[in-house]
């Protein structure tokens, strides 16, 4: 079982950082005013923040990045690890990390990695860099997460272009033996993969003048093999079932009260119908669970961290706060984390 | 409001129509309009409307006007 309990790591700050430009649901060609409406009503997304094309999510990230280390007043030689996590890069290669050292500075001492795990990855950020922080050797990470999902897909998609959002995110992890215990469990349902994949462009069907072909699926869906795609159906029935029983049996585990032992749950903002029934399955306290899917839309790796920085960032600056955290996407995967935090540096949304 | 009553009610306000054309044949090849989206509006109205939660396989499998009636008596409703 993908389990671990992370010990000697404290979160220590979160920020996030967006595109200063908001597109509303009914600025999409393809829908009618009524259609908006209907689209904001249920799946609840009214509005996305977008990035022009010369701006990637590294440039989010690293804005983050920068001015959180300088909030925490972290010295740049002092940081050990740097993590990029997201599925657009600013190159196939050298590794986004790497680029993202230099630019903010950090020693040659720093390691560098990126993962590219989608909706899933700020929890795979702060897993990989937990367990290898939790003996010591490595004193200060600095995780950036972030993506420019949008732009991935066809604008002429009806079925994907409005479910997304541009951001990048940066949380820092320190070593501390006072720290309470971060816990997670990851699942694998590789038999989905189709329900959201980027059918050209790796090395498995290269980009050939075919990758830009459009073609019309019906329903107001129009890509080329070059767009990332998605299934909605196939995602919704996975998104609704196995996160939400992971997530019970987590809890049952490790002997969590729904009620008095979790402060929020930190569901991934995919779309309100899928966040709203995760609540409803769960039976939680609706009061408990914080939304901005309806201003950022499904911002992928960066949703939880935006989430933290959007709305609990009064609560998470003051208070220890349990935070029970559900992530599923690309895969596709899903994880279930949990963390008590000490009181954070969270600097308000930041927009580039 | 009777059991078809509520069911239709689902249909007529996700797809803006009116009863008489529900029928059978009222289904996601039938009709271009329905998709995912669609398609999951009627579910969440009727979840409400008869106080039930269907499971993934059935949310899946509701694609017909004809379909979902069966779905929906799984659920002990009776039309």
């Amino acid at each position: 079982m993908a389990r671990w309990i992370i010990k000697n790591v404290r979160m220590t700050g979160v920020t996030a950082c967006v595109p200063d430009n908001i597109m509303e649901t009914n600025e999409f060609d393809f829908f009618t005013e009524e259609e908006a409406d209907v689209f904001n009503n249920t799946v609840g997304i009214k509005k996305r923040y977008v990035a022009p094309e010369d701006i990637c999510a590294s440039d989010f990230c690293f804005v983050a990045g920068d001015k959180l280390l300088n909030e925490l007043g972290w010295e740049r030689n002092s940081i050990d690890m740097l993590l990029f996590e997201s599925v657009t890069g600013d190159y196939r290669t050298p590794p986004t990390s790497c680029i993202l050292q230099d630019r903010l500075s950090l020693p040659e001492s720093c390691f560098t990695m990126d993962i590219p795990m989608g909706c899933c990855g700020y929890m795979y950020a702060i897993t990989v860099a937990g367990n290898m922080m939790s003996s010591g050797s490595v004193k200060r990470a600095i995780l950036l997460v972030g993506d420019t999902a949008i732009r991935m897909g066809s604008m002429k998609d009806k079925s994907r272009a409005p479910l997304f959002g541009d951001c990048g995110s940066a949380i820092a992890l320190e070593y501390d033996v006072l720290a309470n215990d971060i816990i997670v469990e990851f699942s694998t349902l590789g038999k989905g993969y189709q329900a959201l994949m980027t059918p050209h462009g790796g090395y498995r069907n290269p980009i050939t003048p075919n990758s830009f072909e459009y073609e019309d699926f019906g329903n107001g869906i129009i890509r080329a093999p070059i767009h990332a795609l998605i299934n909605g159906m196939n995602v919704f029935s996975f998104a609704i079932s196995k996160p939400p029983r992971t997530i019970e049996r987590f809890m049952e585990e490790y002997e969590l009260n729904k009620d008095s032992d979790i402060d929020y749950y930190l569901i991934h903002q995919a779309n309100k119908m899928i966040v709203d029934r995760i609540v409803k399955k769960l039976k939680i306290d609706r009061q408990k669970v914080p939304y901005n899917l309806e201003e950022f839309g499904n911002t992928g790796g960066a949703s939880i961290p935006s989430l933290m920085v959007t709305r609990l960032r009064n609560v998470l600056m003051t208070k220890e706060t349990s935070l029970l955290m559900s992530s599923f996407g690309l895969g596709l995967t899903w994880g279930t984390m949990y963390m008590k935090t000490q009181p954070l540096v969270v600097l308000n949304l930041m927009k580039i | 409001m009777n059991n078809i009553d509520k069911y239709n009610k689902a249909f007529i306000d996700v797809f803006a129509v009116e009863e008489s054309v529900l029928n059978d044949n009222f289904s996601k090849e039938t009709i271009s309009e329905w998709d995912s989206v669609h398609q999951l509006n009627v579910i969440t109205i009727l979840e409400e409307l008869f106080d039930i939660m269907l499971e993934p396989e059935d949310i899946m499998e509701f694609n017909s006007y004809k379909k979902g009636k069966e779905i929906i008596k799984k659920y002990y409703i009776e039309f």
